[in-house]
């Protein structure tokens, strides 16, 4: 009898790679398949140095592409499977991933974003919002959690197994160098023992029955030679995606019921943007919050309610890339008539101060 | 009874004494700080660089983490030399423009044993990252030599007396342990005592001493009630969250 990674609940002081390692292994993945890539490297090392004590398992595949394509194959076998990568590692599993939005295939993939363009570039950024939301060559069928904190990390990498599993849809958990490499106090525990319900993984292939006597056909194909049928195929996925996405939705909002000026971030640059809504707060300067968690698919209808609901005529897009947060909130909310303006810092971090400095600027 | 001080020389009895003036360090100290990834190797390094500049010692703090820019002393080497300590290792802007490649040693990292006065070696990044003490020329003939590592039960690969044991034992020469129990800014006295007790059977098991408890400075009057055992404690001031990149 293995023993459970953790029992009950635990303070642990970690950095954001480890806890992600350490949250797959509570959420029973079975399996990670990786390639190394700077700043996800822990998340391998330490799923490495523990899969083997809880019989979990790991391949190292030749390059990225395969790793993707991997976990297609092993959630197919009915394995909880995952990967972990960054940057170019990010581009290189596009196709694996267009594969698995195509068949609606539950993988589950860590991003620790890093900076670009550049194939070297380690250091963090946000700057890979576009490419893990709609990167490949389909419509963006695809779940992302952009997480905050280490707490966050371990949360959601928790969920996006359940996600994963449950609506059948490639699901990402986007952090980044800093939280990657970052290290703060936080709580691991046991999924079971608080009451989260583990969504069991099950074969998709190879199923029991005859097709046609006893059981549907599972149709698992992402390769069509007529432009109707795959016409046919995209519109399923689409209204399958847009049916379940209201109860995939995830944000956060605060103070913005009297706003004149919303502040709107994301993953960990959220933090300092929550800071500088309080001290301007304390200025007495009527500032809001708003986070998409859920970056796909995104709270659109929340967005476009705490701006109505304030009256709101500026909002402020704090990000650490040169407006791909801000393009993915414009395409969102097209149409309200708020001033969009951008504090866009690509490559580097963003602290309250920043913030707050934009912030008085557009008064 | 907990094994702390025994087979330990003079001079390491030197160190374990470090903590007030009333303990002066006679002869020079050179440490090498190893352990687990996070456990908190940079800190205490530079507590320690800092802790025998106060004493007047010349210093050199020595970072040898190979692997990646991150959380290294780099952020922190200027402010650092002007607090009268020698850095030896790179200045982020000495960096940049080399991506990945910036993982690459200072050449002056591997002559710095010949230098005079203390020698502070920050060793980065676990396992393989105690084994970089081969790049230093003369590091195990060097008299003077302590391996000590660091050690937080926070880390949860560290967690337990089994799990501690099983760690030091991987990271080949080990001469004490550096018991750094914490949580960040939640941290707890109550926290700080487990470990520390943890942190002492292990010890015991591996039959090397815990040559000092490690206890961010904001603690200083909640912990003097905690029975360290007899094993000096040191005041940490938190010089890494500074340290992000």
């Amino acid at each position: 009898m293995v023993e459970k990674p953790i029992t009950g609940t635990k303070k642990a002081f970690m950095t954001g790679n480890e806890v992600v390692a350490w949250a797959a292994l509570a959420a029973k993945a079975d399996i990670m398949f990786g390639y190394p890539i700077t700043p996800q490297n822990e998340i391998m090392h330490y799923w490495t140095r523990l899969a083997p004590k809880f019989n979990r398992e790991f391949l190292q595949t030749e390059d990225e592409i395969s790793a993707g394509f991997t976990v297609c194959g092993a959630v197919q076998a009915g394995k909880k499977a995952f990967t972990a990568t960054a940057g170019p590692g990010n581009v290189l599993m596009q196709e694996p991933f267009g594969m698995a939005e195509g068949m609606r295939l539950p993988t589950v993939a860590i991003i620790q974003q890093r900076g670009g363009p550049s194939s070297g570039t380690v250091v963090y950024s946000q700057q890979e919002v576009t490419l893990t939301t709609y990167g490949g060559n389909g419509e963006g069928h695809r779940i992302v959690y952009s997480t905050s904190t280490h707490q966050e990390l371990f949360d959601y990498v928790i969920k996006a197994f359940n996600t994963a599993w449950k609506y059948r849809f490639p699901t990402f958990v986007l952090g980044d160098g800093y939280q990657a490499k970052m290290r703060e106090p936080l709580e691991i525990y046991d999924p079971e023992e608080k009451g989260i319900e583990l969504v069991p993984a099950k074969p998709l292939v190879g199923l029991p029955g005859s097709i046609g006597d006893e059981r549907e056909p599972a149709h698992l194909c992402n390769i069509y030679s007529l432009e109707e049928e795959l016409y046919e195929v995209v519109l399923k996925l689409a209204q399958a995606y847009e049916a379940v996405a209201p109860e995939i939705v995830e944000w956060d909002e605060k103070m913005c019921d009297d706003a004149e000026i919303i502040v709107v971030s994301h993953g960990v640059v959220s933090r300092a943007a929550y800071d500088a809504v309080g001290i301007l707060r304390d200025e007495g300067i009527k500032v809001g919050y708003f986070r998409p968690i859920t970056l796909r698919p995104f709270p659109e209808k929340q967005l476009r309610e705490a701006i109505k609901r304030s009256g709101a005529k500026k909002m402020l897009i704090a990000e650490s890339s040169y407006g791909q947060l801000m393009r993915l909130v414009r395409q969102e909310i097209y149409g309200e008539t708020i001033e969009i303006h951008g504090l866009l810092m690509p490559g580097l971090g963003i602290v309250d101060s920043d913030i707050v400095a934009k912030a008085k600027s557009l008064l | 009874m907990y094994f702390v001080y025994k087979n330990y020389n003079a001079s390491v009895l030197g160190i374990l004494g470090g903590v007030s003036s009333s303990n002066i360090i006679m002869e020079r100290v050179v440490e090498a700080y190893v352990g687990e990834y996070a456990s908190g190797k940079s800190e205490v390094a530079i507590n320690r660089a800092l802790e025998l500049k106060e004493q007047s010692w010349e210093v050199t703090l020595v970072d040898l983490d190979t692997v990646e820019p991150f959380y290294t002393l780099r952020p922190l080497k200027a402010l650092l030399e002007k607090k009268g300590i020698t850095v030896v290792g790179w200045e982020a802007k000495e960096t940049f423009g080399l991506g990945e490649t910036g993982g690459l040693i200072k050449p002056a990292v591997r002559w710095v044993l010949k230098r005079s006065g203390c020698i502070i070696m920050d060793i980065g990044y676990g396992v393989h990252g105690a084994h970089t003490l081969n790049l230093v020329e003369g590091a195990y003939d060097d008299p003077h030599l302590k391996v000590l590592a660091v050690v937080n039960v926070a880390r949860p690969m560290t967690a337990t007396v089994g799990d501690i044991i099983d760690y030091v034992k991987h990271l080949g020469r080990v001469d004490g342990l550096v018991s750094n129990n914490h949580l960040g800014n939640d941290t707890t006295v109550e926290f700080v005592e487990q470990g520390h007790r943890v942190v002492l059977e292990a010890a015991e098991s591996l039959g090397i001493p815990v040559v000092c408890a490690a206890v961010d400075e904001r603690l200083r009057e909640e912990v003097a009630k905690i029975d360290f055992a007899g094993v000096p404690v040191r005041y940490i001031k938190r010089y890494m969250p500074g340290a992000i990149w």
